[in-house]
């Protein structure tokens, strides 16, 4: 640290006199060199400041809880939701009834998949529930917004199954339906598994927006407590490392239940 | 037993069966040989449902499983099918391979169906494996649980499509000898295949399909010693 600074300073002095700049025409490293300066300059005060005094980091504790309970109940509808229109899909496709319900659910992926998450957001709160909680308007968009790209995984888990797999089980009188949920869909919902880990963490973090209608969520919290300080540095960094922290735990768990469910592959 | 009339099948434009007349008898083993395309497996498949006719009818034990009011799954738990690339449930062990069906249908209880499972699998010589999965075992091994699954069952006839032909040649043997078991034991079997030393030996009777069609059938000896048909004369000097 100490010959970075000399370093700086001693090309700061040669910038000066040779081109009379001002401070505003630093060069790169001296730019660098200031951040850092700047950051670390009574980190402990700054820290005091963003987490302590007013007990601010009360605002990161609800913030991750409203980000965690956006996150766990839109994944349980979005599960819900995307099982449901995968499974319409698959049943539609295998036996060339239910042609309606195929088409409402096409409708469904279009809107869903092709309108952003903060615009579903923002109609769900302002137009269609506007007397709701901003909370529930939140779970209930984030989860509708989700199903469709759930559906869109496990259907492509389900068609990966080898066919074989269902003719065998119809072979042995096994009903479409006890075929589907004893043979089919076991097999689909492992190797989808991994994607659908990677849509939860999307989820995870996509509800950063939350804030849009009023919801203070972890990367709202970081943001009121820059207001309240002036210090951006802080408040933000805390909260990209507590996301990450959730996603690398999640990954974990995820990890756990895929060497779980991999079992039969074992030679 | 089972009995078609003028079962036909279209893939779009593509006629597959062209009006097939057949009459399978209790107890027969019908060995079904023909070049590749000629329809030989969208028959067998035909005989179970597992492909709806175009046009036609399928009767198996007095009832036209072809009438759309009929319960398909009730015809099919007397009617084993053992495909060529044995379709075992890759994510459950060899033991819920067998018990599944049985159990789910409620005609066996849990207990009933792992006895009668184990005492099947000792049959074969792999009760050592009833809790490994489908990934750990050799195409042999596969093809012969693949056949006592459909055997838990208790069928009263078994279809066989094409059952060797995905085995390597050292494991073909194995499973052959099950199945001349399965026939010696009285068992009805309709066998789409490429083996022409099984049909000379097994077969009551051996058909000769090319290009939709039954061209010609006989009793094994006299099916190879004496073929009538120039495209089965012609196909006997290719596989022979």
């Amino acid at each position: 640290m100490i010959s970075l600074l000399s370093f700086a300073s001693t090309s700061s002095l040669a910038s000066s006199a040779a081109a009379g700049a001002v401070a505003q025409e630093m060069n790169l490293w001296e730019q660098i060199v200031l951040w850092f300066q700047q950051f670390f300059t009574n980190l402990g005060d700054k820290l005091y400041t963003a987490l302590i005094e007013d007990s601010r980091y009360m605002y990161l504790v609800h913030g991750i809880g409203n980000t965690l309970l956006i996150t766990v109940f839109a994944t349980i509808i979005g599960i819900t939701i995307g099982l449901l229109v995968a499974l319409i899909k698959y049943q539609a496709y295998q036996t060339k009834r239910m042609k309606l319900a195929d088409k409402l659910c096409n409708l469904y992926l279009t809107v869903i998949r092709g309108t952003p998450v903060v615009v579903q957001l923002l109609i769900m709160y302002f137009v269609i529930f506007p007397t709701f909680d901003a909370l529930i308007c939140a779970i209930l968009s984030f989860g509708i917004n989700s199903g469709a790209y759930v559906a869109e995984i496990v259907r492509s888990g389900l068609f990966a199954v080898d066919q074989g797999q269902g003719e065998a089980g119809r072979s042995l009188g096994l009903t479409q339906k006890q075929t589907l949920r004893l043979i089919v869909l076991p097999q689909a919902i492992k190797n989808i598994l991994p994607a659908l880990g990677n849509e939860f963490i999307v989820l995870l973090k996509e509800t950063s927006v939350a804030g849009y209608i009023t919801i203070m969520d972890l990367t709202r919290a970081g943001y009121i407590i820059q207001t309240r300080t002036y210090n951006a540095f802080i408040p933000y960094f805390l909260v990209a490392a507590i996301y990450l922290v959730i996603v690398v735990g999640l990954t974990k768990v995820l990890r756990h239940f895929e060497r779980r469910l991999s079992r039969s592959d074992r030679n | 037993m089972i009995v078609t009339k003028d079962l036909q099948k279209s893939f779009g434009d593509l006629h597959v069966l062209k009006g097939i007349n057949e009459h399978i008898h209790k107890g027969e083993k019908v060995v079904i040989v023909g070049p590749s395309g000629s329809g030989k497996s969208t028959f067998l498949r035909c005989l179970n449902l597992l492909e709806q006719p175009t046009s036609g009818e399928v009767w198996v034990e007095g009832v036209n499983i072809t009438d759309p009011k009929c319960n398909i799954n009730l015809v099919r738990r007397k009617m084993g099918m053992v495909f060529q690339n044995f379709n075992l449930f890759n994510h459950l062990t060899i033991l819920k391979n067998i018990t599944l069906a049985p159990v789910t249908q409620k005609l066996q209880t849990q207990e009933e169906a792992e006895q009668n499972a184990r005492r099947l699998l000792a049959r074969i010589g792999l009760a050592d494996k009833e809790n490994a999965y489908p990934s750990q075992l050799s195409g042999g091994q596969k093809q012969r649980i693949a056949i006592v699954r459909a055997l838990a069952m208790n069928p009263d006839m078994m279809l066989f499509d094409e059952p060797t032909s995905a085995l390597d040649p050292e494991m073909v043997g194995e499973v052959l000898d099950l199945m001349k078991e399965l026939a010696n034991a009285g068992m009805t079997m309709v066998v789409v295949t490429h083996e022409m030393g099984f049909a000379r030996e097994v077969a009551t009777r051996v058909l000769f399909m090319d290009e939709g069609e039954v061209v010609e059938q006989a009793p094994p000896q006299e099916f190879f010693a004496n073929p009538k048909n120039p495209r089965l004369k012609d196909f006997l000097s290719k596989v022979l």
